[in-house]
């Protein structure tokens, strides 16, 4: 296992070169000029000129291409050109809301949708499974921004039980911190269940209908005990993958979510950074959803030996 | 009780009541100091450097900061702010400034001559209007230490205009910091002498602006941007909520007390709110289609004269609008009616003629092929998109062919500065202060306004310091304006923000949001 884990660290280091230099071209060569943002409506292109040579933007891309990987080298992700700090500072400073609405809205996606695919797969045909598809089928079809924007309506301006909008630290104010995530969280969880629900639904079906769990109904275990404890954990591995995507994509940012509901995270900063063509930060958000993706892939796996034994690594 | 007496009572606990509530009303109109306001905004401003760049979240935001020598009145004229007054010599071309005493920067810091100097020589070398203010200045010198002298080359019309603008304008910095950051980068330590100071800017979550006690006002009453101006709130809070309806909606909740850049389809919702009022802010914008001139099909005259012929523009503005009068106006004046110094009435000019007959005959007397006329626009402003769409549908009414080109603001932007990329491209004017500052009236603006009669009458205007004189160069600028059609004029929009009931004190005359006189009764 331990070889394993060192191979499969090691292999990050190509795919981020890679991810690093797509990202750094494709933002480049894309049409859109920060300093033309930056200056206003009214600039001129003379002070658009003397601001991009400042800037280091006049010099040909591979030179900047190549100053590029050499910070990234010393861990220096560079200077954002709007927000007057590092990368990484500005990194740093999206990753709790990102981290507590992701962590957030991933329970509510699994407490919702695992035990509705459970459920819904011992009841197959039943009223509980049409009942529980449709639901998960709407999590899939109603648009994200049009849940949360009702939400805030019916919520927020209607009945005055949450804050329509807004952050709060965990660490500073908790309540206000859960009564800030509340809608985010459920609408954003709403939408990633279905995904959840429908696997584990199918796979739920699959092992319901192998031969030892006829075997286990044989020897007279109950229906709860059959489907639970025998059924499930082998139905497992495929949820726990989709989980772990589904994990990925909510680090990448949830990027409607955080823009409705005004949470200063990474989502919320990758779009503002790419309509301002702020590149260093495009490039740095990137690279660390790049990384979250390859390290949480390498987590899913690790769990699969755990999960089902009769996976090996060695 | 007789009916004398019941009578009586009545009328005692009538006037009573009537106290009550007047004394409830005199003391919601009372100001009082405390308070946070939140204000909601569409998003982060590039810099809080006044002199660096022309974004109007800049402009907003630093006017709370920082002052300069002058300000505009109410009726867009300037008026002295940091100056005490100036004298112009005999011939006009030396202007002695004397600055008020006693001014602090928000390090304690007492303003003086030099630090004027040094910001304004700063100013002159980044800010559009800066720039053109120096290319007629010989010499900036302090005389003393509340003395400020300026030479110019040649006698000039825009001088305290110029020093007054609110947009990229003149503030004064503290000499250090003027001298620290050369003009093409950009200021990144905050300290003027305005109402309110930068406590804290952490990027998309909030700008905390607080008030600053060693602020001294000047005596006279507000006056548009200018006159009297105090601090009443303790703090400012600017939260960038990029999202409209969600701005919308934290108005309602109370959640925030002013937001800015609302969608007009929001005025009828908040209208109901008994929490909150709609406010209709003029001027915004007039749209406008500019051509580029420097090269390309759009170089041609007549067929710029065509496009403006063809133009029914009352539908196009309605649409735009959501289809409610309160938020266009139908106006040809390159200046917009708020600007009183400069908004003309002209009779016969040929604008929103929808002339079909006369844009086909000038379509070929410009020996226009059908060739695509590439029109840029983009959808990050909606109405931007709104108008290109339905112009280009009117003007292939009359034999046009529009390559409508919808691309994100960043690649417009970048676009627009290179002529061989486009033909025409939307935007929006906002208030030009003086005929001098009109933009697309100049040959270095994206563009490209080369024509020569253009140009002089620009030059003329810049040097003629006769009011009445200059009245009736701007007036024969306009005609001259819908002659050679640099670019086109349509309607003026308006735009929509909104307040709670608790935000008093508000002036809705101004272009641009100003929190100081304002005060909340909560």
């Amino acid at each position: 296992m331990t070889a394993y884990l060192v191979r499969r660290v090691l292999a990050i280091v190509p795919v981020m070169a890679v991810v690093v230099t797509v990202v750094f071209l494709l933002i480049h060569l894309i049409p859109g000029d920060p300093v033309s943002v930056m200056l206003g409506p009214d600039a001129t292109p003379t002070q658009i000129q003397a601001t991009r040579q400042a800037l280091g933007l006049d010099r040909p891309l591979y030179e900047q291409l190549i100053r590029f990987y050499g910070r990234v080298l010393r861990g220096d992700l560079g200077q954002s050109y709007f927000l007057d700090r590092p990368v990484t500072t500005a990194l740093l400073e999206r990753a709790e809301p990102t981290l507590v609405l992701m962590l957030a809205a991933l329970l509510i996606a699994v407490a919702i949708g695992v035990p509705s695919g459970i459920v819904a797969a011992a009841h197959r045909g039943s009223i509980w499974d049409r009942g529980l598809m449709l639901g998960s089928l709407l999590g899939v079809c109603i648009p994200g921004f049009w849940l949360s924007l009702n939400f805030i309506y019916l919520f927020a301006v209607r009945l005055g039980w949450l804050p329509a909008a807004g952050y709060a630290s965990l660490l500073i104010d908790p309540v206000a911190a859960l009564r800030y995530m509340v809608l985010p969280a459920v609408s954003l969880g709403f939408n990633q269940s279905a995904l959840i629900a429908r696997i584990s639904r199918s796979c739920m079906l699959d092992v319901l209908q192998q031969d030892y769990i006829r075997t286990a109904q044989a020897k007279g275990l109950s229906e709860r005990s059959v489907t639970y404890v025998h059924a499930f954990r082998n139905a497992l591995v495929p949820v726990v993958t989709v989980i772990g995507v589904t994990t990925a994509v909510l680090i990448g940012g949830a990027v409607v979510t955080e823009i409705v509901f005004n949470i200063p995270g990474l989502g919320r900063l990758i779009i503002s950074a790419i309509l301002r063509r702020d590149y260093p930060v495009v490039q740095g958000v990137v690279l660390v959803t790049a990384a979250a993706y390859v390290l949480i892939n390498l987590v899913v796996d690790v769990l699969y030996a755990f999960i089902d034994p009769r996976i090996h690594y060695d | 009780m007789t009916p004398t007496g019941w009578f009586r009572s009545a009328l005692i606990g009538l006037i009573a009541v009537t106290m009550l509530a007047a004394g409830a009303a005199s003391a919601a109109d009372t100001p009082r100091k405390g308070g946070i306001l939140r204000v909601g905004n569409l998003g982060e401003p590039p810099s809080l450097d006044a002199h660096w760049t022309t974004a109007s979240i800049t402009e907003t935001l630093t006017n709370h900061i920082y002052e300069g020598l002058y300000s505009l009145d109410s009726n867009k004229r300037p008026i002295p702010m940091l100056a005490q007054g100036y004298t112009v010599s005999r011939d006009g071309r030396t202007y002695t400034f004397k600055l008020r005493q006693g001014i602090k920067f928000h390090n304690g810091k007492e303003m003086t001559s030099e630090d004027v100097v040094a910001s304004l020589n700063r100013w002159g070398k980044q800010s559009n209007y800066g720039k053109s203010l120096f290319a007629q200045v010989a010499e900036l010198k302090a005389l003393d230490k509340y003395t400020v002298e300026m030479k110019l080359k040649e006698k000039s019309a825009i001088v305290l205009i110029s020093l007054a603008v609110p947009n990229n304008f003149g503030a004064i910095y503290p000499k250090e910091i003027a001298e620290k950051f050369p003009p093409e980068t950009k200021v990144t330590e905050y300290i003027g002498t305005g109402p309110y100071k930068l406590a804290e800017w952490k990027p998309d979550q909030y700008i905390r602006m607080v008030r600053f006690d060693d602020y001294k006002s000047r005596n006279e009453k507000p006056n548009g941007y200018g006159g009297g101006k105090t601090a009443y709130l303790d703090e400012i809070r600017w939260v960038p909520v990029p999202e409209v309806a969600t701005r919308v909606a934290q108005v309602e909740t109370g959640e925030l007390d002013f937001a800015d850049d609302l969608n007009l389809d929001a005025y009828d919702r908040l209208k109901r709110n008994p929490n909150a009022r709609p406010i209709i802010s003029k001027p915004y914008y007039w749209l406008v289609a500019v051509f580029n001139k420097k090269e390309g099909l759009m170089t041609n005259q007549k067929l710029r004269q065509a496009w403006q012929a063809a133009l029914d523009i009352e539908p196009i503005m309605k649409n735009v609008a959501g289809g409610k009068s309160e938020f266009y106006r139908m106006d040809s004046s390159l200046a917009p009616v708020e600007i009183t110094a400069w908004h003309t009435k002209m009779a016969g000019l040929p604008w929103n003629e929808h002339n079909k007959d006369k844009a086909r005959r000038l379509l070929k007397e410009s020996g226009y092929q059908g060739e695509p006329i590439r029109f840029m626009t983009t959808q990050e402003y909606k109405w931007m998109y709104d108008f290109a769409l339905l112009t280009k549908q009117q003007l292939e009414d009359v034999g046009f062919k529009i390559d409508l080109q919808v691309v994100d603001w960043a690649t417009l932007v970048k676009r627009r500065n290179n002529s061989k990329e486009y033909d025409a491209f939307t935007t929006g004017m906002g208030a030009f202060y003086d005929p001098t500052h009109h933009i697309y009236l100049t040959s270095n603006w994206p563009g490209w306004t080369n024509d020569e009669d253009i140009l002089s009458l620009q030059s003329e205007l810049a040097r003629e310091t006769d009011p009445k004189r200059r009245t009736a160069l701007w007036e024969k600028q306009t005609r001259q304006f819908y002659e050679k059609v640099p670019v086109i004029r349509y309607g003026d929009l308006f735009g929509l923000r909104a307040a709670r009931t608790t935000v008093k004190g508000f002036d809705e005359g101004n272009e641009r949001i100003r929190f100081y006189n304002v005060w909340l009764d909560k």
